[in-house]
């Protein structure tokens, strides 16, 4: 039986590394899967809660986090495509037209 | 009994059905005969279950609206009141289908013709037959439509269409009030039922409120029946093909006002006032039309004002409480009115559409059949000894004159003398179009359209049979009929002898009158027009009303529209909004100084404000 608290901390550091992976990259391509990893550690953590607690609602939040994920990745894959479209670059930072 | 009512009301509306759905597809011949099939057969059925009427019947079709305390069934009520209406109805209709059939011969829109025309006399019955005001006022409002549908018969001419509108916008203004009235009378008898409310009234309705709701039914009545102040719309509606003004602006729809008066009169005689309002406005109504019809150079218009004139007299009947004379009056119009607009529909095909009568003449020797015709329609209209238009008129003049007080004699007066004006304007169109040699040569009218103006012929002149006075050596039928089930009024006629001496005195001198002036000295008649050329537009435009309303409403109303349209919604909330608009752009434009335009940078500043949360709660956790 993995302690409560190991998972939390194996948790707090895929969120972490997700977090780092979309704040840092400019690749428009790997900040989607820095949020999936975020999205996903934020699962881990309702799994180890329900388990430690011995509730189901974590693991049906689960569920819906994973149908919400399908649909955010589908909507930001398309978004992907017709920005490269537009500009045949999925780079960022080349899409800085808010700048006042 | 009640299979024959059925049939008379529900043929009309199949052949509308008909017609209506598959009219476009099927050849005229079908569609002609589809229309005049039903109405035939309704006037059938009409017939025989007026032959075996016995007392009043009341029957339920089925539901219509019902909630916990309030009902209005599909529920009609076959009385001597509505079964004659019922029979005039659908006998006129009848007649004008055939006719119209000659009439409409080369007219596009054939199948909507007959269409609209069935639905106008499926609704007309609705409205004659009800049992309770809301079905009454379904009727009411389904021939307020085709009316508006018919007088905007050619749409094309944007004149025709506005006359259209114009007189379903006059009509509505009155039905407001006729709306008023039923919710009034349904609040106070606890039922919409005609013959309950009337019950309930007689036994404990306040004098005040029979005064208000009788003058808010006169009001109704006065829109549908285009009395003072609502009669603006009738001449305009002249503008429909010539057999819709016959049947719709002349003999039916026009007398529903009527009919509704003497539907509610039990109400309406609890109160004096309201009995006075009715009778003086029919008689004043009466006075103005035959005034205007006699500067009018269209001959429709001239029928058309007749028309006012002649339903006044049936207002002034009902407000002297004589139902058997307006009811009478009623009858005996609508078969010489719809002669004489069937005649004057003639009189125009065969001038290839000319209307004005100073442009015809010389027709008795080149159109026999159609003069004799015009001339006993146009006897019946002057009230001719021993027409039907006599008897009748003078049964509503004698229970005025019988009510004794200075005010209904004056009424009396007034109408004499307004029966002395209708003389002189019909015969003024019998010699300008009949008399004389001028005026072009007429083309051959259809056979189908002179053969109907035969039996409505014989019915103007022998009208006068249904209720001939023991006076003349009859048996007064309708009146007996009408009293046997109490819907006869409250009229005690007196002098009838010397009302009748007075009205063949003043027809005489009418038509001696207008021979005078229109075929001895024709140049005098010429002289005096030029001398009151004031007068003569002042008559001929109808007292100048239409102008008068302009003032009052129509200018007043525009000038609100415009004020509303470009100084509330053009200059304050158009530009409210606008600038609105464009200072949240630039609001935006000053505030996109401050970003970077960098997504990384923003995941950033997300992640930071959800670290400082996090950091927040767990300092306050602590």
């Amino acid at each position: 039986m993995v302690p409560f608290s190991h998972i939390l901390i194996l948790a707090a550091i895929i969120f972490a590394l997700g977090a780092a992976c979309a704040a840092v990259r400019r690749n428009v391509l790997m900040i989607l899967v820095g949020v999936e990893v975020m999205l996903n550690a934020a699962g881990l953590a309702f799994v180890a809660g329900s388990m430690r607690w011995g509730m189901p609602e974590g693991q049906i939040f689960v569920l819906f986090l994973m149908a919400m994920a399908a649909s955010e990745v589908s909507v930001g894959l398309a978004l992907v495509v017709y920005l490269h479209r537009r500009k045949k670059t999925v780079d960022v930072d080349d899409y800085d037209d808010m700048k006042g | 009994m009640q299979k024959y009512i059925t049939l008379i009301l529900i043929l009309p509306l199949i052949g509308a059905l008909v017609n209506g759905v598959a009219g476009w597809k099927l050849p005229r011949r079908v569609v002609a005969a589809v229309g005049c099939a039903s109405v035939g057969a309704s006037f059938y059925f009409a017939w025989k279950a007026f032959s075996l009427m016995g007392g009043p019947v009341n029957f339920k079709l089925g539901d219509w609206l019902s909630v916990s305390w309030f009902s209005a069934p599909m529920e009609f009520h076959y009385d001597a009141l509505s079964a004659t209406m019922a029979l005039m109805v659908t006998g006129v209709s009848f007649l004008i289908h055939v006719y119209s059939v000659g009439y409409m011969k080369d007219e596009e829109g054939y199948a909507r013709y007959f269409t609209l025309l069935n639905l106008f006399v499926s609704s007309m019955l609705i409205l004659v037959l009800a049992a309770n005001l809301p079905l009454m006022y379904i009727g009411w409002e389904g021939v307020g439509f085709c009316s508006y549908a018919l007088i905007g018969f050619w749409y094309k001419d944007t004149a025709n269409a506005d006359a259209g509108r114009k007189a379903f916008i006059v009509t509505r203004i009155g039905d407001v009030a006729f709306g008023v009235a039923l919710i009034w009378l349904f609040y106070f008898a606890g039922s919409t039922s005609i013959s309950v409310v009337n019950e309930q009234a007689v036994g404990s309705m306040p004098v005040s409120t029979a005064t208000f709701i009788g003058i808010l039914l006169l009001f109704g009545a006065a829109g549908k029946s285009a009395q003072l102040p609502l009669s603006v719309w009738l001449p305009d509606a002249m503008a429909g093909p010539t057999p819709v003004s016959a049947l719709i602006h002349a003999a039916t729809m026009v007398t529903a006002g009527v009919y509704l008066l003497m539907r509610m009169f039990p109400v309406i005689h609890l109160s004096e006032t309201a009995m006075a309002v009715t009778a003086g406005a029919g008689a004043l109504t009466a006075f103005y039309a035959a005034t205007c019809a006699l500067a009018q150079r269209d001959i429709k218009k001239v029928l058309a004002y007749s028309t006012i004139s002649q339903i006044g007299y049936m207002f002034m009947g009902v407000g002297a409480g004589a139902l058997t004379g307006s009811l009478f009056h009623l009858l005996t119009h609508a078969f010489f009115k719809a002669l004489l607009f069937l005649t004057a529909g003639c009189i125009i095909h065969a001038m290839k559409g000319e209307r004005d009568i100073y442009k015809m003449g010389g027709l008795m020797t080149k159109t026999p059949v159609l003069f004799w015709c015009f001339l006993a329609g146009a006897l019946a209209l002057s009230a001719a000894p021993g027409t039907g238009g006599f008897f009748s008129k003078d049964l509503i003049q004698a229970a005025t004159l019988a009510q004794g007080s200075a005010y209904f004699t004056t009424l009396w007066v007034l109408s004499e003398v307004t029966a002395f004006i209708t003389t002189i304007y019909i015969f003024r169109v019998v010699y300008l179009v009949f008399a004389g040699e001028s005026g072009p040569a007429p083309v051959k009218t259809p056979r189908l359209m002179t053969v109907t103006l035969v039996p409505l012929a014989v019915m103007s002149l022998a009208g006068g049979m249904i209720n001939a006075p023991e006076l003349w050596g009859g048996t007064q039928r309708l009146a007996t009929i009408l009293a046997s089930q109490s819907l006869a009024g409250s009229a005690h006629v007196t002098h009838e002898a010397f009302v009748q001496a007075v009205g063949a005195f003043l027809f005489a001198a009418g038509v001696a009158y207008s021979h005078y002036i229109y075929a001895v000295n024709p140049e005098a008649r010429v002289k005096r027009a030029y001398k009151y050329p004031g007068l003569i537009a002042f008559l001929n435009s109808g007292w100048y009303l239409d102008r008068l309303y302009n003032i009052i409403f129509v200018t007043p109303y525009t000038r609100l529209s415009v004020f509303l349209w470009k100084t509330v919604d053009e200059a304050a909330l158009d530009y409210s909004f606008d600038s609105a608009g464009t200072g949240l752009a630039k609001a935006g434009t000053l505030l996109r100084a401050s970003v970077t335009g960098r997504a990384s940078t923003y995941i950033l500043a997300v992640l930071a404000g959800a670290a400082a949360i996090m950091v927040f709660f767990t300092w306050s956790a602590i």
